[in-house]
């Protein structure tokens, strides 16, 4: 099991989170097309290398963390921001 | 209708002889073994959030990660309270079993010298169960059910954190008593009896017991 | 024949032990494997093959050796020439039939060319009908031990599981590997040390006099140090971010034990594993590797035959001859491998009888050893990046350490080969470096190259014999793959299974790869090899499952329910009383009396602070911000796709103070929800979520006489419904219990209460209500009577009556979803849907003949026979005696009135009509507000 260094509780077990999914942000509901929406709710980049992601620390301190992961290597490195 | 005092129940069977002690029905059993597991669902168990660096979090004092034991006056009494910080901007006060009302209005008056931030109190007493694994083995009795390293070193007396104990999202609090390693754990309340059915298999193998709540449940170390 | 004592031997002669072999009694000493006692006693059959079930005896005397793998007692796939002999062992041979000498499917080896490369993939491709025939018969030819389907509980419970967490771990106790161990340790490194056999040393343990010494000294600097020594034990995996399995096995309580280690360096020191040699009858009982007959000699006192003949390629194979003199055994003849000498094939099928050599020389011999090389078990280090390459100077894989992470170090005889000082010295400085990188010094240790010596390439004699012992391939096996284009080591390997039995490729793979090269004719570095992954051994299903560990929740009535007869339900980790027997007798105490249902695992989260309002304004689909203090909203929640995500009410208890209910399964979602708004898209908004699902009891106690029950119970709490009307709230205490919380809701469609008291007193309040109600009528009502009561109701469960695709509005919320809001999750949307229209709808469906209870699921056909949409929930009503549907269809048959037709499992249909309202029960809600 991959180790995720979370800014709060140190390194912990990866069963401990819960993967959120690639950093997306939301567009403005009031002027997003239905494209736009579409591709918020489904489309990922779905990189091979680096990549930032949501993770959910639900067994350690409850927050939603950034990480920086390599998919290809599991590197892993703290990221920036919620 | 004349009542009956209500008498709270543990979400964890008391073993035999079930005794009262400050309104819970408890385990009376007494045992010297080497390797103890007891019941301590009724201590009074306040959580407190406020800014993890704000006014509220300088009166308590204790950083995350840690815990610490503060004489406070609760109600009218001195009374020894473990302040744990249990998460970001999260405490947890643990104070003996009846106090919960009393160690509310102490944290209130926390929550009152820092008005700027938003301070929550709420009395968990009844959310939480409670259980304290003490002996020089307990940490090899953790060390089956937890990913994360209990080793003196990594987890001195005073530490806390959260982690998956048995699967389960559980607080874990080293407090040694009078020297010897123990640690806190506390957990939802329906998975109390779970949480203590797990200690005790995994115990097993080092003669672990069981011992019943008594109060005060620790000496002044 | 049992020797003389050896120098090294770790039998203790003075504890006599006896086995039972295939029902026959045998002696043992202390510290004899299963083999070593039976070859004592001139055993030398110990299983029969894979395919062919040709005899097989030793091969490598060791965990790995293919053809010592037994059942013992009712625990199968044991290796023999591994575990120890216990007081009266009950050891059998496996998958033999009738018997280890005479076993009929021997015949198969007459039959040799229905089983060739890939007899799998060409033989039972066709016809698909025969497939239940093909199964039955394979089924009877698989290979292993019998399972016991009853195991004994004292096995069951002897499977454990732990973590650690040293600085360093050590993985393999041979003179490297302890010479690391023990200076990691020096330098204050915590240090765990995992040696596979019983006893660390590695091939010390069976060397000569100066080897003896040497252990002795490094087995001292062992015990000084304060390592943690596992024997018995050995690492099966290294998974990311140096996670490292090991399995521990044959301790005192426990049967095996997985250690999930977590070292901060991982350091590798395998040493070498000996190869066997490809030759026609490589397998006959009585064909060794120099190292299975120098552990025989030295470390069991046991003769491995009498005659022997030996092929040696190194010295270690010339070090065998001087065992085998000194053991009385007559070396007939040496054929020195490094001078062009080599075998041509054995004779002999249940046991070797002779030799026979180039020239046409023969020798009768019962024993025939090779040395002819070496294979570096890289397994781990494959594991952590390495691709190994071949070095045909030394005839073996080397790691390229340039491509490992930086946590994982090799030491020993997987980098080189050397003295054991040298070995020792390199080690040691392997060992220091480790604990360096785990934070024990500053300066990078020099690590000491070890030499490399040249070997001669031998793989391949003149003749074709067995390459997999474990799957029976043979080097023919091999060529036919090649010539039918498999000739890539990773497709060979998996059309012909080599390298895919029990020993893992440990003693196959590079004769695999040499073989394959042979064939193509190209070097076998170009070759390349077949990737090592985990497990490096074998491993048990048991040790795996270890303690089985689920959460579990009960609600403080629990201890009630289960004294008074109630059928368990598991929903999520909670177990709930689906009922006491009788759930219609349930439903019907609901509607004319009152009953009392435990909810306690309906989510509950306490907010707290000013921007609340707004947090339930993005979050719910309705409307948030006009809640006066005392009331109590119902609301829906959706994703950001439309989709109804849970539903529940919310009550605003204090200006900044709200209560929020979830569904029970929802309950964490929901808070993990509601946190991700809060944390992700609005951090500057002041709320605090607090979850206290278990901090109160909930009991919902509903029917007509309700409120004359709960008014026996409460103290000061106001119950008239003039002052406590429909969706509303009050604090007070209950039964003398004080801080309880009391709604006025009704999932049931009844008058009711859902009284929140604090957790400790859930009992004793719910025993209260049932001793204070006794005139009344009331009794415990379960889970499936609640379900019946709120589908009379027309109350839609989330997750029964939707799906992942149900838009709010087919959810039926139209009245509810407010389009008007600037913005909640998943408006965009369902202002979509709702434009676009078109979608499916939630609807009650009238049985024409409403004796019918469809099952959930059930598909709804139109009028073409088309597929409409599905039953969602279908009870029997105890009230209204007829069966009641809710489902989904179709926009253009949802109007009330449309008939559509439900097709039932078997095939029959039944017409069906779309219902005005969704609930059957008082439709106008006359009851609840009652």
């Amino acid at each position: 099991m991959i180790l995720l260094p979370c800014p709060w509780c140190g390194h912990r077990d990866a069963g401990e989170f819960r993967y959120v999914g690639e950093g997306t942000r939301r567009p403005d509901p009031e002027t997003a097309t239905r494209q736009q929406w579409r591709d918020y709710l489904y489309l990922r980049a779905n990189v091979a290398g680096w990549t930032t992601e949501r993770w959910y620390h639900r067994m350690g301190c409850r927050r939603y963390l950034s990480l920086r992961r390599n998919t290809l290597t599991n590197e892993v490195a703290i990221g920036d921001g919620p | 209708m004349a009542e009956a005092a209500a008498v709270a129940r543990s979400p964890i069977t008391p073993a035999a002889p079930e005794v009262v002690v400050a309104g819970w029905a408890v385990s009376g059993r007494r045992s010297d073994a080497a390797l103890l597991v007891t019941d301590c669902s009724p201590m009074a168990k306040v959580a407190l959030k406020a800014p993890a660096d704000g006014a509220a979090a300088r009166d308590l004092d204790v950083p995350f990660g840690r815990s610490a034991r503060q004489a406070w006056t609760v109600g009218d009494e001195a009374t020894t309270v473990l302040v744990v910080g249990g998460g970001p901007g999260e405490w947890l006060a643990l104070a003996p079993p009846g106090s919960q009302e009393a160690l509310r209005t102490r944290l209130d008056s926390t929550a009152a010298g820092a008005p700027e931030e938003l301070v929550t109190v709420v009395d968990l007493t009844h959310g939480r169960a409670l259980v304290r694994l003490t002996g020089d083995r307990s940490a090899d009795v953790l060390a089956k059910e937890t990913a994360v390293d209990v080793s003196a070193s990594a987890c001195p007396d005073g530490a806390a954190f959260r982690t998956a104990v048995a699967g389960l999202a559980t607080d874990v609090v080293r407090d040694d008593l009078g020297g010897v390693r123990s640690y806190l754990m506390h957990c939802e309340r329906s998975s109390g009896q779970y949480l203590f059915d797990c200690l005790l298999d995994a115990g097993a193998e080092f003669g672990i017991e069981v011992d019943g709540f008594s109060f005060p449940d620790s000496e002044e170390t | 024949m049992r020797l003389d004592p050896q120098a090294g031997e770790v039998i203790d002669r003075a504890a006599a032990l006896s086995l039972r072999w295939n029902g026959r009694a045998y002696p043992a000493h202390g510290g004899d494997t299963i083999v070593s006692a039976l070859a004592a006693s001139g055993e030398r059959v110990f299983s029969r093959s894979f395919k062919y079930h040709r005899p097989r005896g030793v091969l490598t005397a060791a965990f790995t050796d293919p053809g010592c793998i037994v059942q013992v007692g009712d625990e199968p796939n044991v290796r023999a020439a591994h575990r120890l002999v216990e007081e009266g062992m009950q050891v059998r041979s496996q998958d033999t039939w009738p018997s280890l000498r005479f076993d009929v499917k021997a015949a198969n080896e007459l039959v040799g060319r229905f089983l060739p490369a890939g007899f799998y993939y060409k033989t039972f491709i066709a016809p698909q009908r025969l497939w239940p025939s093909y199964e039955r018969v394979l089924r009877r030819f698989s290979h292993g031990g019998v399972v016991s389907p009853h195991p004994p509980q004292e096995r069951l419970g002897a499977y454990d599981s732990r973590h650690a967490h040293p600085d360093v771990l050590v993985a393999g106790g041979g003179p490297a590997g302890m010479a690391a161990a023990v200076a990691a340790a020096e330098t204050g490194a915590s240090v765990m040390l995992v040696e596979e056999e019983h006893a660390l040393g590695g091939h010390l343990r069976w060397g000569d006099k100066a080897d003896l010494a040497a252990l002795a000294e490094l087995r001292q600097r062992v015990d000084a140090a304060s390592v943690e020594v596992l024997t018995d034990a050995v690492v099966v995996g290294r998974y990311d971010h140096n996670e490292v399995a090991v399995v521990q096995r044959g301790l005192a309580h426990v049967h095996e034990r997985l250690i999930k280690a977590r070292p901060k360096t991982l350091v590798v020191a395998p040493g070498l594993l000996e190869r066997p040699y490809v030759f026609a009858g490589n397998d006959a009982p009585g064909v060794m590797l120099s190292t299975a007959v120098r552990r025989l000699i030295n470390l069991y006192a046991v003769k491995p035959g009498q005659r022997a003949v030996v092929l040696s390629a190194n010295p270690q194979g010339d070090a065998a001859v001087c065992d085998l003199e000194r053991a009385g055994v007559d070396v007939v003849h040496v054929e020195d491998a490094r001078r062009g000498g080599d075998v041509v094939r054995a004779i002999g099928r249940s046991g070797l009888r002779a030799v026979e050599l180039p020239g046409g020389r023969r020798f009768d011999c019962d024993l025939l050893v090779t040395a002819v090389g070496w294979t570096n078990p890289a397994s781990l280090l494959t594991m952590a990046g390495d691709v190994p390459a071949y070095d045909p100077r030394a005839a073996r894989y080397f790691p390229d350490v340039s491509r490992l992470s930086g946590d994982v170090l090799p030491a020993g005889g997987v980098v080189g080969d050397g003295t054991v000082d040298e070995l020792t010295a390199h080690a040691g400085a392997v060992g220091r470096e480790a604990a360096r990188r785990a934070g024990f010094g500053t300066t990078a240790v020099r690590v000491p190259k070890l030499p490399v010596d040249s070997h001669p390439e031998l793989f391949h004699g003149r003749t074709h014999g067995i390459v997999d012992f474990c799957e029976d391939v043979s080097s023919k096996d091999l060529l036919t793959a090649v010539a039918e284009g498999y000739s890539v080591p990773e497709l060979a390997k998996r059309y012909t299974t080599a390298t895919m039995g029990p020993t893992q490729g440990k003693l196959e793979t590079v004769n695999v790869v040499a073989i394959l090269a042979e064939a193509t004719g190209r070097t076998i570095a170009q070759t390349g090899t077949t990737t090592w992954r985990p497990p490096y051994a074998p491993v048990t299903l048991g040790a795996l499952a270890g303690r089985h560990r689920e959460p579990v929740r009960y609600s403080p009535m629990q201890p009630w329910h289960a004294a008074h007869g109630a059928v368990p339900l598991v929903a999520g980790a909670w177990v709930r009383p689906d009922h006491y027997g009788d759930p219609a007798a349930e439903v019907g105490a609901v509607r004319e009396r009152v009953g009392i249902i435990d909810v306690t695992p309906i989510g509950k989260l306490d907010l707290r602070g000013p921007d609340v309002p707004s947090l339930l304004n993005l979050v719910y689909v309705n409307r948030w911000s006009k809640l006066a203090v005392g009331r109590v909203r119902y609301g829906v929640m959706c994703a950001e796709d439309g989709v109804v995500f849970d539903d529940g009410v919310t009550a605003r208890l204090g200006d900044e103070h709200y209560l929020m209910t979830t569904t029970s399964s929802g309950a964490a979602a929901v808070w993990e929800w509601v946190e991700s708004w809060l944390q992700t898209e609005h951090p500057s908004w002041r709320v605090h979520v607090t979850p206290v699902t278990t901090s109160y009891a909930s009991i919902n106690v509903a029917g007509p006489r309700a409120r004359e029950l709960v008014a026996r119970v409460v103290d000061d709490v106001e119950l008239d419904p003039e002052t406590f009307g429909y969706m509303q709230v009050r604090t007070g205490r209950v039964a003398g219990v004080a801080g309880c919380v009391l709604w006025r809701i009704g999932f049931t469609g009844e008058l009711s209460y859902e009284l929140h008291v604090p957790a400790g007193y859930g009992l004793h309040v719910w025993e209260r209500l049932l001793g204070a109600g006794g005139d009344l009528g009331v009794r415990a009502v379960g889970i499936e009577a609640q379900r019946i009561l709120r589908l009379e109701k027309g109350h839609l469960i989330v997750g029964q009556d939707t799906d992942g695709l149900t838009g709010g509005f087919s959810a039926g919320l139209d009245g509810l979803i407010r389009l008007d809001k600037l913005d909640f999750v998943g408006r965009s949307e369902l202002l979509w849907q709702s434009q676009d229209g078109g979608h499916p709808r939630l609807v009650r469906l009238v049985l024409r003949n409403d004796t019918v209870v469809p099952d959930e699921g059930c598909q709804l056909v139109g009028r073409g026979g088309e597929v409409c949409g599905r039953v969602t929930s279908s009870r029997w009503s105890p009230t209204l005696r007829c069966g009641i549907c809710l489902g989904q269809v179709a926009a253009r048959l949802a109007t009330p009135g449309t008939e559509v037709t439900v097709r039932l499992p078997d095939g029959r249909s039944e017409p069906a009509v779309v219902a005005e309202n969704l609930a059957a029960v008082d439709p106008e809600g006359v009851r609840l507000r009652g």
